[in-house]
C-alpha cells in the first residue's frame, strides 16, 4: 500500500497545484501578490532526502516534463530543473543535517532558488519584463510564505510517508 | 562530492543537459500545432486534472453562493428598480433587431462578422508558475475549437485560444507580455477608430491600444470591442473602456491605456466565440501562403502588418 502511496501523493500534488494557481493572484497593499505552488517539488526533496535518490529523480523527470507539456509548453524547463533542485536539496542536507527543520529550511531556499532561476530564464528569452525589484515583493516573497505555511502543516507527514516506505524497502530486503 | 564526478555520471549529466537544451529550443520556435505525443498527454493530464477541478470549482461556486445569498434583498431592490427599465430596453432591443433583419434582408447581406456560435467551457488549470498569462481549458478540436478563436467571459473578451489538442486547449490572457499577441480592436462612439491591442501594462493593470490613427479623436470612457477585422474573431466582443489616451513613442499614432471589461483573476467558465461567417486563417506569413491572399491584416496574429 505504501509502495503505491508516494507516486499517488505526486499525483495528487501534481493536479492540486494548477487548482490552488487559480486562485492567485491576490491583491494585498493595493498590489497583486503571486502565490505560486510548489508543493510538488518540495514533496519530493522530501522523498529524496528521505527515501531514495534515484526515485526522487525519475519522478522529478517525469513530473517535469509533464508540467512542461501540459502548462508551460517549453519542453525541458522544469524538466530540468526539477532534478536540479532534488539534486541540490539531498546534496545540501548530506553535508549538513538531516533533521526535519533543516530539511525544510534548505527546501524553502530551494524554492526561492527555483523561483529565481525561473525568473531569470523567462527575462532571458523575453516572455517577462519585470524588474528584479518588483520580482522580490510581488512574487518571491508572498510565494515563500505560501510554500512554507504549506510544508510547515505538511512536512512532517512527508517524512514519515518517505521513512516509513524506507523502512519497509530495508525489512523486505532482508 | 565524488559521486557527481564519477566519469559515467558526468557524461549522463552532460548528455542530458544538452538533450534538454536541445528540446527548450525546439519548443521556443514558433510552432503551429502541438505534435501527437504532446496532445496525446495534454489529453489524458487534462482528463485527470478535470477530476480534480470540477470539485474545485463546485466548492467556490457553493461559497460564492452563500454569498450571494447573504446580499439577496438590497440585490432584489437594485434589481426591481432597473427592470421596469429593462422592459422598455428589450422592446426597443427586438424593434432594432428586427429592423436590422429587414434591411439586412434588403441588402441582401447574410454573413454578418458579429455573429458567433458561443462554445461553453470550463478552466482545468492555470498555469500554476503564472509567469505565462495561459488558461487549459475542456474543450477542444472534437467540438470545433480552433486555434485562434476568442475566449471570452460573460463580462467581455479575455484571450485567444493558442494551442488546441483533441479534447483541450489552451488559451492566451490579453495580459500577457508576449510582444506578438495582438487583437485588431474598435473604439466605438460617433466615429469609429481603429487599433491592436498590443502589450499590457502590469503597473496599472490596463491593457495598451496602440497604432490609432491620429486623426480620429478619442476620450476617456469611450468603450472598446473587438473588431472582426482580424480574420478569426467575431466583431463586437467588449474588451474594455478608455482610461488614457497617450501618443505613442514616436508621436505618429495615438495610444490609449484600456481597463479590461472581464476580470482575469479566478476563471471559472469561459465561452469560445467561434465565427459563424467565413473565418479567415490570420496565420502569420511564413506558415500559410494562401491566407496571406485572403488577409488585408493579419491583425489577430504575430506578423500582421
Amino acid at each position: 500500500m505504501i509502495r503505491l502511496l508516494i507516486p499517488l501523493v505526486a499525483v495528487v500534488l501534481f493536479y492540486v497545484e494548477p487548482v490552488f494557481g487559480l486562485f492567485s493572484p491576490i491583491e494585498i497593499g493595493g498590489e497583486l501578490r503571486f502565490l505560486i505552488p510548489r508543493f510538488l517539488i518540495m514533496f519530493l526533496i522530501f522523498v529524496g532526502v528521505y527515501y531514495s535518490r534515484q526515485r526522487a529523480l525519475v519522478y522529478a523527470i517525469i513530473f517535469g516534463l509533464l508540467y512542461d507539456l501540459f502548462h508551460i509548453d517549453i519542453i525541458g524547463l522544469y524538466a530540468f530543473l526539477y532534478p536540479v533542485v532534488c539534486l541540490l536539496a539531498i546534496w545540501a542536507v548530506k553535508h549538513i543535517h538531516q533533521h526535519i527543520i533543516v530539511v525544510t529550511v534548505i527546501t524553502l531556499l530551494l524554492v526561492a532558488v527555483l523561483e529565481t532561476a525561473l525568473y531569470g530564464f523567462f527575462t532571458l528569452i523575453g516572455f517577462i519584463g519585470m524588474p528584479f525589484n518588483e520580482f522580490i515583493p510581488t512574487r518571491l516573497v508572498p510565494t515563500m510564505i505560501a510554500n512554507s505555511v504549506f510544508l510547515v502543516l505538511l512536512g512532517w507527514v512527508f517524512k514519515s510517508l518517505a521513512n516509513r516506505r524506507s523502512i519497509q524497502k530495508r525489512e523486505r530486503m532482508l | 562530492m565524488p559521486q557527481f564526478f564519477s566519469n559515467k555520471r558526468l557524461i549522463l549529466l552532460l548528455v542530458g543537459v544538452i538533450v534538454l537544451v536541445a528540446l527548450i529550443f525546439f519548443s521556443l520556435r514558433d510552432r503551429d500545432q502541438a505534435n501527437v505525443p504532446e496532445q496525446i498527454v495534454k489529453d489524458v493530464v487534462g482528463f485527470g486534472q478535470q477530476l480534480f477541478s470540477k470539485p474545485a470549482h463546485y466548492i467556490t461556486g457553493l461559497v460564492d453562493d452563500v454569498d450571494s445569498l447573504l446580499n439577496t434583498y438590497e440585490e432584489n431592490q437594485r434589481l426591481r428598480a432597473r427592470l421596469v427599465e429593462y422592459a422598455a430596453v428589450q422592446a426597443e432591443l427586438s424593434d432594432v433587431r428586427n429592423e436590422n433583419q429587414r434591411l439586412k434582408d434588403i441588402v441582401g447581406k447574410e454573413d454578418d462578422l458579429r455573429d458567433y456560435e458561443p462554445i461553453q467551457a470550463t478552466v482545468l488549470a492555470r498555469n500554476p508558475d503564472q509567469w505565462e498569462e495561459k488558461i487549459v481549458i475542456d474543450r477542444g478540436e472534437s467540438h470545433g475549437i480552433q486555434k485562434n478563436m476568442a475566449v471570452m467571459t460573460a463580462h467581455g473578451l479575455i484571450g485567444k485560444v493558442i494551442l488546441t489538442t483533441p479534447f483541450t486547449s489552451t488559451v492566451q490572457l490579453l495580459a500577457t507580455q508576449d510582444p506578438d499577441y495582438r487583437v485588431s480592436a474598435l473604439v466605438t462612439g460617433e466615429t469609429e477608430a481603429f487599433g491592436l491591442i498590443e502589450g499590457y501594462d502590469t503597473e496599472r493593470r490596463e491593457l495598451i491600444l496602440r497604432r490609432i490613427d491620429s486623426a480620429f479623436e478619442i476620450k476617456e470612457g469611450q468603450k472598446v470591442i473587438s473588431s472582426g477585422l482580424g480574420g478569426i474573431f467575431p466583431k463586437g466582443l467588449l474588451i474594455g473602456e478608455i482610461t488614457e489616451v497617450t501618443t505613442d513613442d514616436f508621436g505618429l499614432t495615438k495610444q490609449a491605456h484600456i481597463k479590461p471589461a472581464a476580470d482575469f483573476s479566478l476563471l471559472e467558465h469561459v465561452i469560445v466565440a467561434k465565427r459563424t461567417s467565413t473565418a479567415v486563417d490570420g496565420s502569420d506569413a511564413g506558415n500559410t501562403g494562401e491566407a496571406m491572399d485572403n488577409t488585408a491584416d493579419g491583425g489577430e496574429e504575430g506578423n500582421g502588418s
